[in-house]
């Protein structure tokens, strides 16, 4: 190993009662791939060097912004217009020059980026967008590593751990909405420096207890920090046993595409109401099965629905016809997926239900349905 | 009633950090939540999450529970 872990600048945390010489070795004997060298990553990627982690692999395909200096603190002005990582990685070596760092200039993504995983001992996420964290969510549980997250933003930070085989990871906490877009970053957002400071050196934490064993990690837990009341509350969550698990990383990474055969999106409808007047379109419109909720329903609806709400729907079958074509619809496509499967099992043979919902149908076709 | 509390963007829309509510159903208190905080709400919301006594839902006929945790997408780094 390159990292001394007898060294005397370890001398104070090798004294820590449940620490000691082991807890050490492990340490240097660890190597933790961080995924975001930015806010979170400029506290926890030195934390985790001085503290004397003997490699770690820094992935970002960012460059140095004069916008970054006030939280980024890793990086000098002189840094501005070099990629983080490098920036990053000389730093590193004047806080830890026996530390092995692996600067890796690009995004992390399936492919050459998850294979630096195959020697990793923990991942770590401080990256400002939700398509990396469940990629990094998800390559960590294929991996059976823990993932260490967090994330900053205005007064706000969170940490957490997932660890699939542990019982609990990001998506028992978040699932992914298909529909999201790259969602809030604090290049648009703003976010105080000093909370990247906290949650940085939180996730730190995390990675130092889950290498040696030391204290009880954030599992099934999120610690929630408010700066502007200095409060940090507790999240606690468990895995839904009935919630379908994700499979192999290409399903869990791949986009979904609806099935077209029990599936329309809300452009399609639109063609299928108007009617067999439209060019290549000869169906008879289809029926439209509402199986929200009543206040739902009252609030936005499609015009001329058949308000059903699911829980009523296995003992009101009679009311419809198996025979006709059916479009089911709820507020986001999961009760009407499972409308759907009423039908279908009770032999209804032209039965659809609509992609994402009411929701798809206020954004793609008309917006004068209001959004809930 | 039930213990909402609030948290990041989701508390930001609500201008608190928790209060007691009186709704049934997972439905009813996203339709209560944007009556009462509008817009930011509702954007906090769509790609958000409820945790009803820690299992996260977003399934709007789920029944509520003693507790819900209102989360916004955890985001920024």
């Amino acid at each position: 190993m390159v990292v001394d872990p007898d060294s005397p600048r370890f001398a104070r945390q090798r004294i820590l009662g449940g620490f000691g010489p082991a807890a050490q070795r492990r340490l240097t004997e660890a190597h933790v791939v961080v995924v975001g060298a930015g806010g979170l990553g400029s506290a926890l990627l030195p934390a985790l060097a001085a503290a004397g982690v003997g490699e770690l692999t820094i992935v970002d395909d960012d460059t140095v912004d004069a916008s970054n200096l006030h939280r980024q603190t890793l990086f000098t002005p002189s840094d501005v217009g070099r990629p983080k990582v490098d920036a990053a990685a000389d730093a590193l070596a004047r806080i830890a020059p026996d530390t092995v760092v692996h600067a890796r200039h690009e995004r992390f993504a399936p492919g050459a980026t998850f294979d630096l995983l195959l020697d990793a001992d923990l991942l770590a996420d401080g990256t400002d967008n939700r398509p990396t964290r469940y990629l990094a969510n998800d390559a960590a549980a294929i991996r059976g590593i823990p993932l260490v997250w967090g994330s900053a933003l205005r007064y706000s930070g969170q940490v957490g751990v997932a660890w699939d085989e542990r019982g609990v990871d990001f998506r028992d906490l978040l699932p992914e909405d298909p529909d999201a877009d790259g969602g809030d970053t604090c290049e648009i957002e703003g976010v105080l420096p000093t909370v990247c400071a906290v949650i940085g050196a939180m996730m730190a934490s995390e990675v130092i207890k889950l290498l040696t064993g030391v204290g009880e990690p954030l599992l099934g837990r999120v610690a929630a920090y408010d700066a502007l009341t200095g409060t940090t509350r507790e999240i606690a969550y468990r895995r839904d046993p009935q919630a379908p698990r994700p499979g192999s990383l290409e399903e869990r990474t791949a986009l979904r595409e609806p099935d077209p055969g029990r599936a329309v999106t809300a452009e399609q409808l639109a063609k299928l109401l108007a009617g067999p007047t439209t060019a290549g379109v000869h169906e008879t419109p289809p029926v439209l099965l509402d199986v929200r909720e009543r206040p739902e329903a009252s609030f936005a609806s499609l015009p001329g629905s058949v308000l059903i709400p699911l829980g009523e729907l296995p003992g009101r079958l009679d009311e419809l016809d198996p025979d006709a074509p059916i479009v089911v619809y709820c507020h986001h496509g999961v009760r009407s997926a499972r409308g759907l499967e009423v039908l279908e099992r009770a032999g209804f043979t032209r039965a659809r239900h609509l992609t994402g919902g009411i929701e798809a149908w206020s954004v793609l076709v008309d917006p004068a349905v209001p959004r809930y | 009633m039930a213990e909402v509390r609030y948290f990041a963007a989701a508390a930001d829309a609500a201008g608190r950090d928790s209060e007691r509510l009186e709704v049934a159903t997972a439905g009813e208190l996203r339709l209560h939540l944007i009556a009462a905080y509008g817009d930011a709400m509702a954007r906090v919301l769509r790609s958000g999450a409820f945790l009803i006594d820690g299992v996260v839902s977003r399934d709007d006929a789920a029944p509520i529970g003693a507790r819900v945790d209102v989360l916004p997408p955890f985001a920024g780094g």
